[in-house]
């Protein structure tokens, strides 16, 4: 992508490098009224962006097909409009239907697919030895047992954690540690990318390196 | 006479010293890049030669679950694999979850110059933003046309040659869905797993971890995890792009990190037996 020329995409280009340093100017001084206003404007933006494309999708998938003809999709707008509701007092118990329909929904379709890929799956592919003779894997393979052996065993609530139960369950324990270290270790990737794409256009816009 | 020691120091600089140290560390790599080498995991190697199985006449579905904020992480993986699609001759189509997708759909578009040889609505189709979660997904697994009557720019899909014979999931030879949330997990739940549809995953950094056991169980053929993914795909189908170019600041930012945390314990062990 080359640098822009037009006039409007060169105005976007700087506003959003404003904007950048304006955020910025909470982690690297402390909080001001240019950090707040350039937050403010961005949850304005944000919220009237969202509104503008709910309102669109809402009528391009129910409100024009009924106008066309296809009455039954009635229903999900009244549905749709008995969640407001929830703003008036006296009639707030009929947000409850649609809140019922939308759980029913999500706990059937959930359950239709959980099953099989977040369960037998994955016990299948716990309890299955790998294909290769790599040590890796077969180290992986032997980890990932073990593990979830023991991070399970470590949820037994209902038993003293003595005994049998005394070493797989502080075992277990490490292993959901090391679990939820590699997870926040991955969080902390995903926000120094961000950070990495900002700095890359701090500089774009600059043109200290090309875009 | 102050008794701070260079530990007690340690522990207690300004959290601010470090951002300014780590905004300006990141910049250099960017001006004087290292070249650090970038090495192919098995996940993404899966992921690009599932892609090369595509045949010409293949249709496949991108779900482009990102919105701008993570263009960094899943926008050059996108890219990469949409070069690979198109050039197997197979079809897309593209959705977007998030209210954002117009934009993500522009630079998917400006990104990968095969689109400019294609014809639209022949060869690929952008159907636009859609929402609902996952009884939308399963909605269009049956069919495509309750969700999506037209496409993004209002033509009704029955005048769209390449949308007159996908109906639903049986007419979609395999899905790739680009994430930074649950949209991965409605496609493998109601798409994926149900129907047998291949599905692989462009997922933001922390998503890694989430969906590795459905890489292992083989739900996915392939996993891109982040632009560090980006920049493997890049090497893959030897076309260096932006996640390349990041690589090395990504690095000098991890590099800082554990000097950071590594500066912190020592003070901190240092110091602890003075405490106590």
């Amino acid at each position: 992508m080359a640098y822009p020329t037009a006039p409007l995409e060169v105005l976007g280009l700087w506003t959003g490098w404003l904007l950048m340093l304006m955020i910025y100017s909470y982690p690297l001084y402390k909080e001001n009224i240019v950090f707040r206003w350039a937050e403010h404007t961005y949850i304005a933006v944000m919220l009237a962006v969202n509104l503008v494309m709910m309102v669109t999708n809402v009528n391009r998938i129910a409100i024009q097909p009924m106008l066309q003809g296809q009455i039954h999709y009635i229903i999900p707008i009244i549905l749709g409009l008995a969640m407001y509701t929830l703003l008036v007092a006296d009639y707030r118990w009929i947000s409850r239907y649609p809140i019922a329909v939308l759980v029913g929904a999500g706990f059937g379709l959930g359950m239709r697919g959980v099953l099989i890929p977040n369960l037998l799956d994955q016990v299948v592919s716990t309890i299955t030895p790998p294909a290769g003779g790599a040590a890796m894997d077969w180290f992986n393979f032997i980890y990932i047992a073990i593990g979830t052996i023991c991070a399970v065993s470590y949820f037994l609530l209902t038993y003293e954690h003595t005994g049998a139960l005394r070493y797989p369950t502080r075992l277990g324990r490490w292993f959901i540690m090391i679990g939820l270290g590699a997870y926040f270790g991955n969080t902390v990737l995903f926000r120094l990318s961000m950070l990495s794409g900002r700095a890359q256009f701090f500089l774009q816009v600059l043109k200290i390196i090309p875009m | 006479m102050s008794s701070e020691t260079i530990w007690d120091k340690l522990q207690n600089i300004d959290r601010k010293v470090f951002y300014w140290i780590l905004w300006i560390g990141l910049m250099i790599p960017f001006i004087r890049p290292i070249g650090l080498p970038i090495s192919i995991a098995p996940s993404t190697r899966d992921l690009y030669n599932g892609l090369l199985t595509l045949e010409e006449g293949d249709v496949v579905w991108i779900n482009i679950a990102f919105g701008v904020s993570a263009w960094i992480d899943c926008m050059p993986a996108t890219v990469a694999c949409t070069k690979v699609i198109l050039r197997q001759g197979a079809k897309l189509i593209v959705v977007g979850a998030y209210t954002d997708a117009d934009l993500s759909w522009d630079k998917l578009r400006n990104s990968v110059p095969d689109f400019d040889q294609l014809e639209y609505g022949k060869d690929y189709v952008y159907l636009g933003y859609y929402t609902g979660g996952e009884a939308v997904v399963a909605q269009i697994a049956s069919d495509i046309r309750s969700v999506f009557p037209t496409d993004a720019y209002g033509t009704p899909l029955d005048e769209l040659p390449l949308m007159k014979e996908v109906n639903s999931v049986h007419d979609i030879d395999m899905v790739l869905s680009g994430d930074t949330g649950d949209w991965g997990d409605y496609y493998m739940r109601q798409w994926a797993s149900p129907y047998g549809i291949p599905m692989a995953e462009i997922g933001i950094a922390m998503l890694a971890s989430s969906y590795m056991p459905f890489y292992k169980s083989g739900l996915l053929f392939g996993i891109s995890s982040s632009s560090r993914g980006g920049a493997e795909l890049e090497k893959l189908i030897g076309e260096p792009g932006e996640a390349t170019v990041i690589m090395d600041a990504l690095s000098v930012s991890h590099l800082m990190v554990i000097a950071a945390v590594l500066l912190a314990n020592i003070g901190y062990f240092a110091t602890r037996g003075r405490r106590r």
